[in-house]
């Protein structure tokens, strides 16, 4: 796979691979759809904040106000704009879903790969560790977590989110490793005498990195739904535009799911986490035919 | 919901202040369908009343001997219950009561004065007030005789309460027949020797207090009722009352059964309105675009009047700048309460005046004009500008700083769960942050946690229920009691340093030279007139050393149903603070059609 080649065979394989991406992001126009949605998103974290005032407006005389062109999801329970709010609540989501994911894949990975490779003494204690974390009642470890630690940064709330779910991946890499580690060119490279961290990191990691990189927007998605899900319980601290405290106070405060004046409330943040969870998938889909050979050959 | 549930238990225990009920369930006739403010349905709970879940419902088919009217201001207004009738002395030292002559259990045995004894002597295990062992408390009871059948006297100890009658008159009557095996042959005995010193005395506390979870858990076979209900079934869902053919004015109830549907929050109670399930509810927070939808329900109708309860944004003063009463100015004058208001409570909540410690509605009968000529505290930027100055804060580029330049950011508490203080808490962050002053809201899990934080210490400004009246004892004692450090215990008022012992507000223990904690614990043995007095001067001090923040008032919005049954209680009725048990006791609620 990365056996030491040529710069120019480098750089054409590099122009192959784009030449690759683009003709499968054009075979399926909802992929280029997706990437929109992400672009758009991460668009969203980056600038969002900066398209607003800070504070938000409000308008007294305006609370829970109907959809209008002013106001394309109505306003919430004090008169604010819902569109901003989603806009401006962007930037924690993203964060703390990266943060998710990053900590997810790099554990996750680091532990599979280590003990799939090592075996033995390496794989039984790390799959006990694994097997000790998958135990773990996440949801309700988080509630107890809340009472004691306010989560008041997106990247305190993805450390522990990540914490709590790189389980599944250790064992997924671990599966694979494996199985790599039985091939050709791991045994090549074994007689060949290479470190074993040139062997893991050069060798096994390669070869996995499409699924990796796959399982980490993947686990994006999946803390979204987590860090949402904890705001919407109301056992994190309150956030005015963060998409959870939303949910929450359209439900709760608002009755959205008794009348139609909080409905809008209800309905952006939704849109919105539908939206960003569609993106993903849809890029997932293409990477998937990007790094499988057998769906590119076709 | 569960600030529903809060605010009703809160109002239910502290100030006796009922819910409301009723309900016809779908189409059967004569059923009633209903909810219970004060707690969720919980199957497995015993048929005990002395169980804070116990499936007993106030009212239906559990009795006290009468229902207080939490009059604004005459705690000690009642409506009969168990008790017909009732004489008491004018310093309360001894109050008879005479039972209703005839009163029977579900069963057919009659309730008489031993029924009543055996629930003083149970009540004496769970403490309280008017049953408290030490003798030296605040309106304990000295001596319980039974002088016939139905004539039971009790008399007040030494250190007399004004509020020894709404207590005696709220002890709640069980069986004796089915609770009196949980009493020991020798209890009144033990309870003398309790009130002695020495050895025996701790032991005889000791073997009383230590009965309180044996009376708590106990649970008897069969719902054995005095009132107009019985209870047949419970399930998860609901549970079912019926009829109670041996209550003394069975004549007057119209419902043949009542359903008391479990819920699991307050959206829950919505959809039961918007539903038509329920004849009636107690108060449930209710944003307006809900309450328009429930209105629209055929036969639905909204029922207003006076609760018992306010809501304040209330200091740790022993936190900067909090102790210095300029920032607590300055934060007065700045919150807009109306906005808040129309916020956060629209339709269950009126913007407080100004400050006092009371609700609006017993202001006017206890301060009359003098609450005008109290600081208003009306919204203005400029004044609270100046008392910052005056406290010493700076004001760097646009924003408000500790004195030393360090930042200062407002941190408001609230329960998560309590929507209405959410969005108060909200707009009170918006405000300050308007105005220059970092704000931002932190919310708690739950009520309890959020209680145990709030009195450890650990907030500088949080949300706090506040005039709890009627009783002005009570009402006083949530600004200048236990949690603002004064402790009452066995007749003593001792004040406690800030950050000990629940001293959470840890404000100064004399304000203008007057010892509000000692002024407030008066209350209990004053007479009117004095009582009047000395509520003038606590609201004074209140008003201008803000402990609290008074925000907003509570309504007691309720909700009825007339597609089934009709003769509810008007508006502002004092009926309205009881259970509709109650209502249906007094004769008010009939079968649509049936006048």
């Amino acid at each position: 796979m990365t056996v030491v080649e040529g710069m120019p065979a480098t750089v054409t394989l590099r122009r192959n691979f784009w030449r690759g991406v683009g003709r499968v992001m054009r075979r399926k126009p909802s992929r280029m759809v997706g990437v929109g949605i992400v672009v758009l998103f991460v668009f969203m974290g980056i600038f969002g904040p900066l398209l607003y005032p800070d504070p938000l407006p409000r308008d007294d005389n305006a609370l829970y106000a109907s959809p209008s062109w002013a106001h394309p999801f109505g306003t919430d329970f004090e008169g604010t704009d819902v569109l901003a709010l989603v806009v401006t609540g962007t930037r924690y989501v993203l964060l703390a879903g990266l943060t998710t994911a990053v900590i997810t894949v790099a554990l996750g990975t680091a532990i599979g790969l280590l003990a799939g490779f090592h075996r033995g003494r390496w794989d039984t204690v790390l799959m006990r560790l694994t097997d000790l974390q998958l135990t773990i009642p996440g949801l309700p470890l988080l509630l107890v977590l809340s009472t004691v630690w306010k989560f008041t940064s997106p990247v305190e709330m993805g450390v522990v989110l990540g914490l709590l779910g790189w389980g599944g991946i250790a064992r997924a890499v671990r599966s694979q490793s494996l199985s790599l580690r039985e091939r050709g060119f791991i045994e090549a490279a074994k007689g060949l005498g290479l470190s074993t961290r040139h062997i893991i990191g050069r060798e096994l990691l390669p070869s996995m990195a499409p699924y990796i990189a796959m399982n980490m927007l993947i686990a994006v998605t999946g803390a979204i739904y987590a860090q949402v899900g904890l705001f919407f319980l109301g056992v994190l601290p309150f956030d005015a535009n963060n998409w959870g405290v939303m949910l929450n106070l359209s439900v709760f405060g608002g009755g959205a799911l008794s009348s139609t004046a909080a409905l809008p409330y209800l309905l952006a943040p939704l849109l919105a986490i539908l939206l960003l969870t569609l993106g993903i998938v849809l890029v997932v889909d293409a990477m998937d035919e990007i790094f499988n050979p057998r769906l590119r050959e076709e | 919901m569960r600030r529903l549930a809060a605010i009703a238990a809160v109002a239910v225990i502290a100030t006796a202040t009922g819910t409301a009920c009723s309900g016809v369930g779908g189409s059967e006739a004569g059923v009633y369908t209903t909810i219970d403010g004060a707690k969720q349905i919980d199957a497995t709970a015993p048929i005990n009343p002395f169980n804070p879940q116990g499936n007993t419902f106030l009212g239906y088919d559990a009795m006290s001997l009468a229902w207080p009217k939490n009059d604004p201001v005459d705690p000690n207004l009642f409506y009969p219950g168990i008790a017909q009738s009732w004489t008491t002395t004018p310093d309360q030292s001894e109050v008879v009561i005479h039972l209703q002559p005839n009163a029977k259990w579900s069963d057919g045995k009659p309730v008489t004065s031993q029924d009543v004894k055996t629930s003083i002597g149970l009540a004496y295990t769970q403490g309280g007030t008017a049953y408290a062992v030490d003798p030296k408390a605040a309106g304990a009871a000295a001596d319980v005789v039974v002088v016939d059948a139905h004539t039971v006297k009790v008399t007040q100890g030494a250190n007399k309460s004004n509020t020894f009658l709404r207590n005696v008159l709220s002890t709640i009557v069980v069986p004796a027949h089915v609770f009196g095996s949980l009493l020991p042959a020798d209890f009144w005995t033990q309870l003398k020797l309790a009130r002695g010193n020495g050895p025996a005395a701790e032991k005889a506390k000791a073997t009383i207090t230590g009965l309180a979870q044996k009376v708590i858990s106990f649970a008897p076979a069969k719902d054995v009722s005095a009132g107009p209900f019985v209870l047949e079934r419970v399930n998860p869902g609901e549970a079912l009352l019926v009829k109670n053919k041996h209550f003394w004015a069975s004549d007057k109830i119209a419902p043949t059964r009542v359903k008391v549907l479990n819920y699991t929050g307050n959206q829950q109670i919505w959809n039961y309105l918007i539903a038509g399930r329920l004849d009636s509810a107690p108060f449930t927070a209710v944003p307006s675009g809900v309450l328009n939808r429930i209105r629209q329900t055929d036969g639905n109708e909204v029922v207003k009047g006076f609760s018992p309860v306010a809501v304040s944004m209330a200091f740790n003063q022993t936190k900067a700048p909090y102790d210095n009463v300029h920032v607590r100015k300055a934060l007065a004058y700045l919150i807009d309460r109306s906005q808040v208001t129309k916020v956060a409570s629209p339709e269950g909540g009126t913007p407080s005046q100004t400050t006092t410690g009371i609700h609006a509605e017993s202001a006017k009968s206890w301060l009359g004009d003098g609450i005008n000529s109290l600081d208003q505290y009306h919204h203005d930027p400029a004044k609270a500008a100046q008392e910052l100055k005056a406290a010493g804060m700076k004001l760097v580029n646009g924003t408000w700083t500790m004195p030393d330049g360090s930042p200062w950011v407002v941190e408001l508490h609230v329960p998560a769960s309590f929507s209405d203080w959410v969005a108060a808490a909200k707009a009170i962050t918006s405000q300050l942050n308007d105005h220059g002053i970092q704000a931002s809201v932190l919310t708690s899990a739950d009520y309890t946690l959020y209680l145990d934080e709030l009195a450890a210490g650990k907030y500088d400004v949080g949300l706090w229920l506040m005039a709890l009246g009627p009783a002005p004892y009570n009402i006083y004692q949530r600004i200048y009691g236990s949690a603002n450090g004064w402790q009452l215990l066995a007749g003593n008022l001792t004040h406690v340093p800030p950050g000990t012992q629940g001293n959470w507000m840890g404000g100064p223990q004399t304000l203008n030279g007057i010892d509000p904690g000692t002024l407030t614990n008066q209350l209990n043995a004053a007479d009117p007139a004095r009582q009047k007095q000395i509520v003038g001067t606590l609201a004074e001090v209140t008003n201008q050393n803000l402990p609290v923040i008074q925000l907003y008032d509570y309504v007691n919005t309720q909700f009825v149903n007339n597609s089934r049954f009709t003769g509810w209680p008007p508006n502002d009725s004092d009926v309205l603070r009881l259970s509709a048990g109650v209502w249906m006791q007094l004769g008010l609620i009939k079968e649509t059609g049936a006048r």
